[in-house]
């Protein structure tokens, strides 16, 4: 009978233990989940009351009009595309330099580097770029905010193909090698080939990362509500600022368009995401 | 003339000396085994021969190489290593690309064809001699990973051959295979040895037998003996020879 009491206690312990890591799991999602309901919960009637207008037209005075959101989303396609017209190349070089030369000293600080300006506070990188280019050109331009996100999405880019690049066995480098090709062929036209999809899948997520930045704007884009796009030396708007700026105000109708804003941030965000998970095919190895 | 020739080769890692004092010949249209246990330095030796072991920072040689009479040391590494093909121990047809792209790469990275058409025979051409043509006619398209283990083996032959090197090396390719796809190989290696020279290290000493003409044992680096593979295994001079093909140890 012993025998059988003890078995009784491990399957009770083991039930306790299973629920356990159920509720922790549970407390770990909820507010992801929190956070995707209210935010359609509460953007979805806006988005649906203002329809394709909430989209293209200008934010209104206060008052009762939803007018529309349409400056900052083109600013934030504007901003996205010139950090990445900046940054993705650059980043490129640099990820695949650090795998290509891990060992050299060049390699190894290109590689420090890069994992201490991942963790950089964004708001002094737009502190930076506001010394640098704010300042000396005298406005708030898109070129100034492009270029804060630039340095911010490097890393995430570079540091993930670097890994991507590192990951491929040895064994497809010495294939290469042995066929004759020079390494810029060994490289580009076979090792970085092999890791695609772990380097698209950074620079998808520097993307994302950027299209939702609101500190390293502040001081360098300026935001825009009323004009589209004025030229790249000229302040320009983005989605997270307008949200964060609209909320600071007392009224009624600017909440509901950060509400609705903050809907379309992230459809942007799911739309970079969910093609990444399921479409990407894998290089099998 | 020697297909290979090796002078007083030494290569170290680091500190390391894994390849002492090598000097042996090589001649051509032969398969040349290059047998001993694991770790005894074989695939270094290999990877001497198309200085492939300069990818290793810490590799160094010292002594001379020659490739039909002339340094290796004194080509462009490149140019050595489109007259010297190399056949790894796993199968690793790259893997992001279809079967006739792996054989075609060499040639079109490399500019040997100048046309389409010319490609497609050199692919066919390459295909035939490693004898896969007939398995992957039909699906050239296919990613080169959905082959089976000794058709990727076979892919990898055919991706060397198709630069039209001189010298062949194997590094140990049918660890990794089963019997029936092991015996393949080797029968093809026999057939290609009419229009190349076959250098193949291997760990399997019935393989030495079965498909060598000639034969060196390498122990820790050294040079035991090298002959013809009939006198090595009936005759060998060396006890630590004799002592390896009896099964005492490796």
């Amino acid at each position: 009978m012993a025998v059988d009491y003890n078995i009784d206690a491990r399957l009770i312990k083991e039930k306790i233990f299973i629920a356990l890591v159920i509720l922790l799991s549970i407390l770990a999602i909820v507010p992801l989940f929190h956070i995707l309901f209210s935010v359609f919960y509460n953007g979805l009637p806006v988005l649906l009351k203002g329809g394709i207008n909430f989209l293209t037209g200008t934010l209104p005075p206060p008052g009762e009009e939803l007018g529309g959101i349409g400056p900052a989303l083109v600013g934030t396609f504007v901003l996205v595309f010139l950090s990445s017209l900046i940054g993705l190349p650059i980043a490129l070089i640099a990820g695949i330099y650090a795998a290509e030369y891990p060992t050299s000293f060049l390699g190894r600080a290109t590689k420090l580097l890069l994992q201490i300006m991942m963790e950089f506070p964004t708001i002094l990188v737009g502190l930076f770029v506001m010394q640098i280019l704010v300042i000396p050109l005298g406005t708030y331009s898109a070129i100034a905010g492009a270029f804060a996100l630039a340095i911010i999405m490097m890393p995430y880019v570079a540091v993930t193909t670097e890994e991507a690049l590192r990951e491929i066995p040895s064994t497809y480098r010495e294939a290469a090698f042995s066929l004759g090709f020079s390494r810029a062929q060994v490289v580009f036209k076979v090792l970085v080939k092999i890791a695609k999809r772990g380097i698209l899948t950074g620079v998808l997520i520097g993307l994302a990362k950027v299209a939702g930045e609101t500190a390293p704007l502040l001081f360098t884009a300026g935001g825009s509500t009323r004009i589209y796009f004025a030229g790249i030396d000229e302040p320009i708007g983005a989605i997270p600022l307008l949200i964060y700026q609209l909320i600071q105000q007392p009224y009624e109708n600017y909440h509901q368009i950060a509400w609705g804003a903050s809907l379309v941030l992230m459809l942007i965000f799911l739309a970079i995401f969910i093609p990444l998970r399921l479409k990407l095919r894998e290089v099998r190895l | 003339m020697n297909a290979i020739e090796t002078i007083n080769l030494n290569v170290y890692y680091g500190e390391k000396h894994v390849i002492k004092n090598i000097t042996m010949n090589i001649p051509k249209n032969v398969v040349f085994t290059i047998m001993g246990p694991s770790g005894c330095g074989k695939s270094t030796l290999l990877r001497s021969f198309n200085r492939l072991l300069e990818l290793n920072e810490t590799a160094r040689i010292t002594g001379d190489i020659k490739l039909f009479g002339e340094s290796i040391f004194d080509m462009d590494p490149r140019e050595l290593r489109k007259r010297v093909g190399m056949v790894f121990q796993q199968p690793n047809p790259f893997p992001h690309l279809s079967i006739y792209d792996n054989v075609a790469i060499g040639p079109k990275l490399n500019r040997l064809v100048e046309s389409k058409e010319e490609l497609d025979k050199l692919v066919e051409w390459a295909l035939k001699k490693a004898a896969l043509w007939d398995e992957v006619k039909d699906r050239l398209n296919d990613p080169a990973t959905k082959l089976s283990g000794g058709q990727q083996q076979r892919l990898c032959i055919a991706r060397a051959l198709a630069i039209k090197p001189e010298v062949l090396l194997l590094d140990e390719p049918t660890s990794a295979l089963d019997p029936v796809s092991t015996a393949k190989i080797e029968s093809l290696l026999i057939e290609l040895k009419k229009s190349y020279t076959i250098v193949l290290v291997t760990h399997n000493m019935q393989q030495a037998a079965r498909v060598g003409d000639y034969t060196a044992f390498i122990l820790d680096g050294e040079l035991i003996e090298v002959g013809e593979t009939s006198q090595i295994f009936e005759n060998p001079r060396d006890r630590r020879t004799e002592e390896y093909i009896t099964g005492r140890f490796g």
